[in-house]
């Protein structure tokens, strides 16, 4: 029957780019495969013993459970959020397990230690972990798929509720770097975690983050000291293998003064008939000039073709600037997962901090998107840009909701903004819902979601030098897209240029 | 497991639950003793959080004795007025004109919290009948009379097929601290053709909300306008559903807000149907420690392919603690469609003033000039020379009230 109700196109969408959508559908996943591997996995349910439980496996310090319980009891007592614009049956809490890790990790102290199995999975998922290799130049140790991870990339697999290995760890030790498991990170730098985790996103922020907060189980910690300018990508591989499990990770990155870093993101799930949920809170600081690059490709399994399964993916993601002339960039291409609630951010606190927002997301299948991000313009002549684009196909609904605002003291503050999206197929929908609010005379804000808004002077610089209208309006929108796609990271560019070339012929704002 | 916690009710609330109570509309009042007035948690009041500004209200109105001078004259305005919601005699109709009333509202059920209180509180409703053209534009002229009151009003237009006609809606009244609900439901015909203002100049200790309700049939043309030049809280609704191909509307409005004020356009556009058009442009003017919302929607129904819809939102900020808030939203659900929206916000042009200063003319008049110049383009359309008159009056008395 799902053939009477396939979606009909209109002529006029380039066949390029319509391949190119179809090709990322949701029957096409192909990291949909399972490990076997033994696990400890928690019983179901969420109460105080299981966060106790939690703190206990990490061999957390006694505040850090504190802070959990605390964060536990706020949850119970608030609401799931309403207003987005996505519908999903109402998730049991208590049907979920939150602690689950492979038997074999205790631990490893090198890769020799780690499960051959562990190692088999993301070698499969074409991660890179051999260092080694890596480092001596073998060809092929990247592994054959074709995948973001090549080159020099020190990545952290974190594989359901515990992180496996990272790696390249003595050498950006020599730099001063600290990229560890946050695990690792509360036991041994518990200073730095103190101070800088929920700074950023406090406990108290939304439901799922509070809910992270009370059983967040693992991610990335990375800390670049004043000056350094990390030598190589930093990359964290998120992975959900176990059956009705949760994923609960937080990332925390910290910038000093005047460093810099690129972080990648990546993550996959098996394809499962029952939904699962993740729920991750992300927390980047950037001190005086310093600079934090993070991009995601989030490929979560988006569910079967009538919708059933797949990962609801509800993130709470946020940059804070603290410092003057700094700098946070989000980049994002959006795949997967069958729910997608995500909106990084931006606090531009430091004066003359600058904020960027870069997004491509694609809805296929049954998936329901609505992501976009934040700008909070705080300190004197702050500036953003956002970029967004959705594309919609199928039976999806690809929401973009993005909040630009001027605090009363943010003089001179400016933004612009431009969302486009496109529709491919007469059953999805594709929405945009931006909040402006301008606090203060001088911030200038500007919010537009239309491709007839280029330029006369540039229509007319290339139509006098003999190309015709539509030639023009391609030149200077690829010219455009190509400058989004540049803010990308050299490794993440295979995965999105099969993205890059989609005409936005047919768009609507 | 989780405890849903009992609402806090104000004293507003308080109020106009026993008002709802003494009309008998328990339902009513049952609904806003459990939720409450919308807060900010309700998506549709984010920037009006009604149950923390609406801090009083006023006793049930009592019909008028007295009259207070009408707040703007139109010359040659066939007048009707509702006073305290009563509608009054009118002399007699112009030719095309067929005036009647009948009980109740006239909006249709729709979930929102002054929708439904209009529909409990409303007791008559003045129902306008045109047909053919009708040359002079008609005056609805809304008045709150006497001491403070909380007063409802409904009006219904039916605009017949191949009718064309004007129509200007003023709410004023006494200086009190009114609260005043406005309807207005308005359905144009086959290839009808229809200019409807709604112009607050309501007291400036005033509340106003209003609803209008458009439903636009095959071929009609509407452009609507709707001005904010009173009340020291004022939310207008506009609601508009395309039920027919081949129908444009134009969708204007001017939100001038003043020190100490509150106030918010929302908009919300449905194109139902296919073939359908339509043109959003509103500006926002703040001055002051004042707060200017816009919200506006446009949403494209499954199969309403060729819909070409375009929102606009400017915003001027003519001082510091000014905040101008808006959120142009697109919702579309059809694959062949042209939609734009659009919003700057920013404060007056610096090279310009400094052009104009440059020539002699002092700071202030520059001022006014290029907020003149700014709001020209919503006027300019308007047809008829003493009603484009009449609503610079407005606006020239908004900018006269001083610019810093």
């Amino acid at each position: 029957m799902a053939m009477l109700d396939t979606p009909t196109l209109k002529e006029n969408i380039d066949q390029e780019t319509v391949d190119k959508v179809r090709a990322l559908d949701v029957d096409k996943y192909k990291y949909g495969f399972e490990t076997l591997i033994e696990s400890d996995v928690a019983p179901k349910g969420l109460n105080e013993d299981i966060v106790r439980m939690i703190s206990a496996k990490k061999e957390e310090p006694e505040w850090m459970l504190e802070w959990r319980l605390e964060a536990f009891r706020r949850w119970q007592t608030m609401e799931e959020p309403s207003w987005a614009k996505v519908s999903y049956p109402k998730i049991d809490f208590q049907e979920i397990s939150y602690y689950a890790a492979p038997k074999t990790t205790a631990g490893p102290k090198s890769l020799a230690e780690v499960d051959p199995e562990l190692l088999a999975t993301y070698e499969k998922l074409g991660i890179p972990l051999k260092e080694q290799e890596i480092l001596a130049g073998v060809e092929g140790a990247t592994g054959e798929t074709a995948t973001p991870y090549g080159g020099n990339v020190a990545v952290d697999a974190v594989f359901d509720s515990v992180s496996v290995v990272t790696t390249f760890r003595e050498e950006l030790a020599k730099h001063g770097i600290i990229f560890c498991s946050i695990s690792e990170a509360v036991r041994e730098h518990p200073e730095l975690v103190k101070k800088y985790l929920g700074s950023v996103v406090p406990v108290t922020d939304n439901y799922y983050a509070t809910l992270n907060s009370a059983v967040f189980t693992d991610g990335s910690f990375v800390f670049i000291p004043k000056g350094v300018r990390c030598p190589m990508e930093l990359s964290t591989y998120f992975r959900i293998n176990e059956k009705n499990t949760g994923q609960f990770e937080r990332t925390l990155i910290i910038a000093e003064e005047e460093s810099y870093v690129s972080y990648l993101e990546g993550c996959t799930a098996p394809m499962r008939d029952e939904n699962q949920l993740h729920a991750a809170v992300v927390e980047l600081v950037a001190l005086d000039d310093a600079e934090i690059k993070y991009s995601t490709v989030q490929n979560w399994y988006p569910g079967d073709k009538n919708g059933k399964g797949g990962i609801y993916n509800f993130v709470t993601k946020r940059g804070d600037c603290r410092g003057h002339r700094s700098k946070i960039s989000w980049t994002q291409v959006e795949t997967g997962s069958a729910i997608t609630w995500k909106y990084p951010s931006c606090i531009l606190r430091g004066d003359e901090s600058r904020g960027e927002f870069y997004s491509i997301a694609i809805s296929n299948g049954h998936q329901q998107i609505d992501s976009g991000t934040k700008m909070r313009h705080l300190g004197k002549n702050t500036t953003s840009r956002i970029i967004s684009k959705g594309i919609a196909a199928g039976f999806s609904d690809n929401t973009y909701r993005g909040l630009v605002s001027a605090h009363a003291k943010a003089k001179g503050a400016r933004n612009f903004t431009q969302c486009d999206s496109l529709l491919i197929g007469d059953k999805c929908g594709a929405h945009t819902v931006p909040y402006i609010e301008s606090h203060n005379s001088s911030a200038v804000f500007e919010h537009e979601a239309t491709t007839s808004k280029i330029s006369d002077d540039q229509m007319f610089y290339c139509q006098q030098r003999g190309l015709s209208e539509e030639e023009a309006v391609a030149l200077i929108v690829n010219g455009f897209v190509r400058d989004v796609l540049q803010q990308l990271p050299m490794e993440f560019m295979v995965e999105t240029q099969k993205l890059i070339s989609i005409s936005l012929e047919g768009s609507v704002g | 497991m989780r405890q849903t916690m009992p609402v806090r009710l104000s004293t507003a609330e308080e109020t106009l639950i026993e008002q709802l109570k003494s009309l008998g509309n328990e339902a009513e009042a049952e609904r806003i003793s459990v939720a409450g007035l919308p807060t900010r948690r309700v998506e549709s009041y984010h920037y009006t959080d009604l149950k923390t500004l609406l801090k009083a209200m006023p006793p049930l109105a009592a019909p008028a004795n007295e009259a207070s001078a009408p707040a703007l004259r139109v010359p040659g305005a066939y007048q009707l007025m509702i006073a305290n919601g009563a509608v009054q005699s009118a002399g007699t109709a112009p030719a095309g004109v067929i005036v009647e009333t009948s009980e109740g509202t006239s909006l249709s059920t729709r979930d929102d919290v002054l929708v439904h209180l209009n529909g409990a509180m409303a007791k008559q409703s003045l129902n306008l009948t045109l047909e053919g053209t009708v040359d002079c534009p008609l005056q609805i002229d809304r008045r709150i009379e006497g001491a403070a009151a909380h007063s409802a009003s409904s009006a219904r237009v039916f605009v017949a097929d191949n009718a064309k006609a004007t129509i200007i809606e003023t709410c004023s009244g006494s200086k009190a601290a009114h609260v005043g609900n406005h309807a207005s439901y308005v359905s144009l015909g086959k290839n009808a053709t229809l200019t409807h203002i709604t112009v607050d100049l309501s007291a400036e200790e005033a509340t106003h909300f209003s609803t209008t309700e458009y439903e636009l049939a095959e071929g009609s043309k509407l452009r609507s306008l709707v001005i904010h030049a009173g009340a020291d809280l004022a939310r207008s609704q506009v609601f508009a559903r395309f039920a027919g191909e081949g129908a444009h509307a134009d969708f204007t409005g001017l939100n001038m807000v003043d020190d100490g004020q509150h106030r918010d356009i929302t908009l919300d556009v449905h194109h139902a149907v296919p073939n359908t058009t339509s043109k959003e442009t509103f500006k926002q003017i703040a001055r002051g420690r004042s707060k200017a919302v816009f919200q506006g929607r446009i949403v494209v129904a499954r199969d309403a392919q060729k819909v070409d819809g375009k929102m606009m939102m400017q915003g001027l900020m003519l001082s510091d603690e000014a905040q101008i808030l808006s959120k142009p939203e697109l919702e579309i659900y059809a694959d062949d469609v042209v939609c734009g929206h659009g919003s700057t916000c920013g404060h007056i042009d610096e090279v310009s003033m400094f052009y104009l200063m440059s020539r002699g003319i002092p700071k202030a008049e520059a001022q006014v000039m290029l907020v003149r110049g700014f709001l020209e383009e919503l006027i300019e359309p308007i047809e008829g020379d003493e009603l484009r008159e009449a609503l610079n009056g407005v606006i020239e008395g908004w900018l006269q009230g001083g610019i810093q």
